[in-house]
């Protein structure tokens, strides 16, 4: 158990370093920047104590927001997103689901991708808005949102794909 | 009670959400210059009203200092006036008598000075009206001097306390000053009839005099005022007793309902005059 938390802390330290230190600084065609932060909070199992979700996702937002200089705009996003996993999941996911399971796309792709695609337009949705937080030029803030979503969709899949190892019980 | 505790428990981390996503855009308002700016237009078209009203009410607060302010200054630039007035006047005598040896002496008195006062009370209660206002001998004032107003006379101080004096107004019976029209020399006098707070009467003017509606009426010869100083404006032809005489009704200047600061004319050759016009009565 003890070590399941120190995974996540390292995952959340190396995650939040990873945005701040080299995606934010990529910025494709001028209007696209992947986000990867939010891949601990997909990452989570699926029966974890709520009020840690939530804390942990306004934490992970406000650590990237005082990188970033952003104060606030990423933490509003991440905890409205955190707040709002546990009924994503039940939407994307069976019922009968034990609680330590941790979705990933090796074990159940279709509901994983469904689930990050959900969950990744959600935050950027309102990330951008927050964000800009006008409707005077609309249409480039959805395109920001649609490129950004595309690119940190596929990595953040790709990058589930590459880290799953078959833990030794399974076998 | 328990329901409401057990749905309290239930939900208690979409409270804890709200709270965090509360605080999180407490922190994007305050600190990012953008979305502070944004918020702040969009929340004039909501409150815009309420801002309005309370610089309404700020502004009306203001207004009292802002008068005291501008009076003061009004008096140093009537002191400044009444101060060149009579140089050029000497100018003009030292010109034409062609005495160039003459030297004015640069500390001599200008005649009348002023001091800005407020108006504590007024009671206009019908016919024995008075002015207090919230000076008195500590700053030099005397009974007889002549009070005006931004717009015009006021009246005449009558009795004077330590920090507080009482002023007899135009509207008073027991008022009299004399009087003329701004394009004649023919003076009568100023009193009141008790009728309206506004008007006033100027009588014992000669039954020749031509006015229209909307003539200046100012001071004559006074102890008490400076020559042409405004007292009201005719409004229109009143009542007289005598047929030799005509009496105007004169709108006054001077405002009594809002009246709130005035200026006390202190002219410094008062003694001076009347010891002398009583030098010869006796």
């Amino acid at each position: 158990m003890k070590i399941v938390y120190l995974k996540e802390v390292l995952v959340f330290i190396l995650l939040i370093l990873l945005q701040v230190l080299l995606l934010n600084r990529i910025n494709v065609f001028g209007i696209a920047t992947p986000v990867l932060y939010i891949y601990f909070l997909l990452k989570l199992p699926i029966g974890r104590n709520q009020f840690f979700v939530i804390i942990s996702g306004f934490l992970l937002g406000l650590i990237i927001d005082i990188f970033l200089n952003t104060p606030g705009m990423n933490a509003a996003a991440t905890t409205i997103m955190a707040a709002f996993r546990k009924p994503v999941i039940n939407l994307f996911y069976d019922r009968e689901i034990y609680d330590e399971y941790v979705p990933g796309i090796n074990t159940a792709a279709a509901p994983f991708v469904r689930f990050t695609i959900f969950m990744v337009l959600t935050h950027l949705t309102l990330l951008f808005f927050i964000e800009s937080f006008t409707l005077f030029n609309l249409l480039n803030t959805v395109i920001r949102i649609i490129s950004s979503s595309i690119i940190s969709i596929l990595l953040i899949l790709a990058l589930d794909g590459l880290t799953y190892r078959k833990k030794a019980g399974e076998q | 009670m328990r329901n409401l505790f057990n749905f309290i428990i239930r939900n208690s981390h979409w409270l804890l959400a709200i709270l965090l996503i509360v605080f999180s855009f407490y922190l994007v308002f305050a600190h990012n210059p953008y979305q502070r700016s944004v918020y702040l237009t969009s929340a004039n078209n909501v409150t815009g009203w309420f801002y309005t009203m309370s610089s309404n009410v700020t502004s009306f607060i203001h207004l009292r200092k802002n008068n005291q302010m501008l009076l003061e200054q009004n008096a140093v630039l009537e002191n400044e006036l009444f101060s060149l007035r009579s140089y050029i006047n000497n100018l003009a005598v030292t010109a034409s008598s062609d005495v160039d040896a003459f030297v004015r002496d640069s500390t001599e008195q200008t005649q009348f000075s002023f001091i800005p006062s407020e108006v504590v009370n007024l009671s206009f209660s019908g016919v024995n009206n008075f002015i207090t206002i919230n000076k008195g001998s500590k700053d030099g004032l005397k009974p007889d001097m002549g009070v005006i107003s931004q717009r015009g006379v006021v009246g005449v101080v009558a009795n004077v306390s330590t920090n507080f004096s009482v002023v007899i107004p135009i509207i008073n019976p027991m008022f009299r000053l004399s009087a003329k029209l701004k394009n004649s020399d023919n003076y009568g006098s100023i009193s009141w009839n008790g009728e309206s707070v506004n008007t006033a009467q100027l009588g014992e003017l000669p039954k020749h005099e031509i006015y229209q509606a909307g003539d200046t009426v100012m001071t004559s010869f006074s102890r008490i005022f400076p020559k042409n100083t405004v007292i009201g404006y005719v409004s229109s032809m009143g009542k007289t007793s005598d047929d030799n005489f005509n009496t105007f009704n004169v709108k006054l200047a001077t405002d009594f309902n809002s009246l709130q600061d005035v200026l006390v004319i202190n002219d410094q050759f008062y003694e001076e005059q009347k010891l002398l016009e009583n030098s010869l009565e006796r």
